[in-house]
């Protein structure tokens, strides 16, 4: 806020939005935020560790072996994310609108890449809240979105395990009992693996079909390249 | 009449997770009961008195309790943002008229 700049003028204008009263507001709405938008406040923050991360160690650090079961009552560890692209997103059956949008916009995307290049992409549901989301639940949930989702959940100790290998984070209120109605605050990402279960890309909540798209087709290229297969 | 089979019963012999239809239909009464308080000027819900009566028993029938106070609370929270906003805006135009 330099007085000398010829833009001085501007600057001060720009400081007088700021009133007491306007700086009170904005304190408690910004409280009103924290509380109650974890769940986005949570997304940035773990946006920018995730971009820290990557820089710093490479991919291989997020995921990791899990053990957990399908939604037909299957075990299903990261061993069976091979051999095909995953895209996979963290959520839970009663979210009220973040998760089943996410789910849609997972299940465009899966369709147009199917479209071009078969089913070379597994799109993958992984409940943070196992104790409510059974198998059966979340079967039952899927029947909304693609045809080849595949549902997860576990143990409590399993699926925080697992989120814990994924840098997800979710908090469940304490002292809920299973036929409770609560819901959960999670991370939202749609995480994108490669055939080889390393981790390419978390794509945030405001992140397009198209731009999902770009960056898949992107990787696939690369993949192609070096391998010589799509998968 | 309830919601997912676990909305006010303590019992929950309903597993079933809320579907399509089902957030669709909450959705909409949602929208239809803060369209209400818009009419009347409320932002807080419970606020309106025995105004939007209707809307809300219609609300209060389609949403899970969890979804209810979620949505209550992020719609103060967007009223207070949009205020918060227009008032920078009005002391920002002011500040230019002066300066
Ligand atoms: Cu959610």
């Amino acid at each position: 806020m330099s007085q000398q700049t010829p833009s001085g003028a501007r600057d001060r204008a720009a400081v007088g939005v700021f009133t007491p009263k306007a700086a009170i507001l904005f304190v408690a709405v910004g409280t009103g935020l924290f509380m109650y938008f974890r769940h986005e406040k949570q997304k940035l923050l773990e946006q920018k560790q995730k971009e820290l991360e990557s820089r710093q160690y490479g991919r291989a650090h997020v995921g990791g072996p899990f053990s957990l079961m399908t939604h037909k009552g299957e075990p299903f560890t990261d061993k069976d994310l091979l051999g095909k692209w995953t895209l996979l997103y963290f959520g839970f059956t009663n979210c009220p609108d973040i998760c089943p949008a996410e789910l849609d916009k997972m299940t465009t995307i899966v369709d147009k890449i199917e479209s071009t290049y078969g089913p070379i992409v597994q799109p993958v549901f992984l409940s943070v809240d196992p104790a409510r989301d059974s198998p059966c639940q979340i079967a039952k949930y899927l029947t909304d979105f693609h045809p080849r989702f595949v549902g997860l959940t576990g143990s409590y100790e399993d699926v925080k395990a697992t989120c814990k290998a994924y840098r997800v984070y979710f908090s469940t209120p304490p002292g809920t009992k299973p036929g409770d109605d609560y819901l959960v605050d999670h991370s939202i990402f749609v995480y994108l693996m490669d055939p080889e279960g390393q981790f390419v890309e978390a794509f945030g909540q405001v992140t397009t079909v198209e731009e999902v798209l770009g960056r898949f087709e992107k990787e696939l290229r690369e993949w192609a390249k070096e391998k010589g297969r799509k998968v | 009449m309830g919601w997912f089979g676990w909305s006010s019963s303590s019992k929950s012999t309903n597993e079933d997770p809320p579907l399509r239809q089902d957030r669709q239909k909450c959705w909409e009464t949602r929208d239809a009961y803060f369209a209400c308080l818009d009419r009347v000027g409320v932002v807080k819900a419970g606020d309106e008195g025995k105004q939007c009566a209707v809307e809300n028993a219609a609300y209060n029938e389609n949403c899970a309790r969890s979804w209810i106070d979620y949505f209550n609370k992020r719609r103060v929270i967007a009223e207070q943002q949009k205020g918060l906003l227009a008032a920078a805006n009005t002391q920002a135009q002011d500040a230019k008229r002066t300066s």
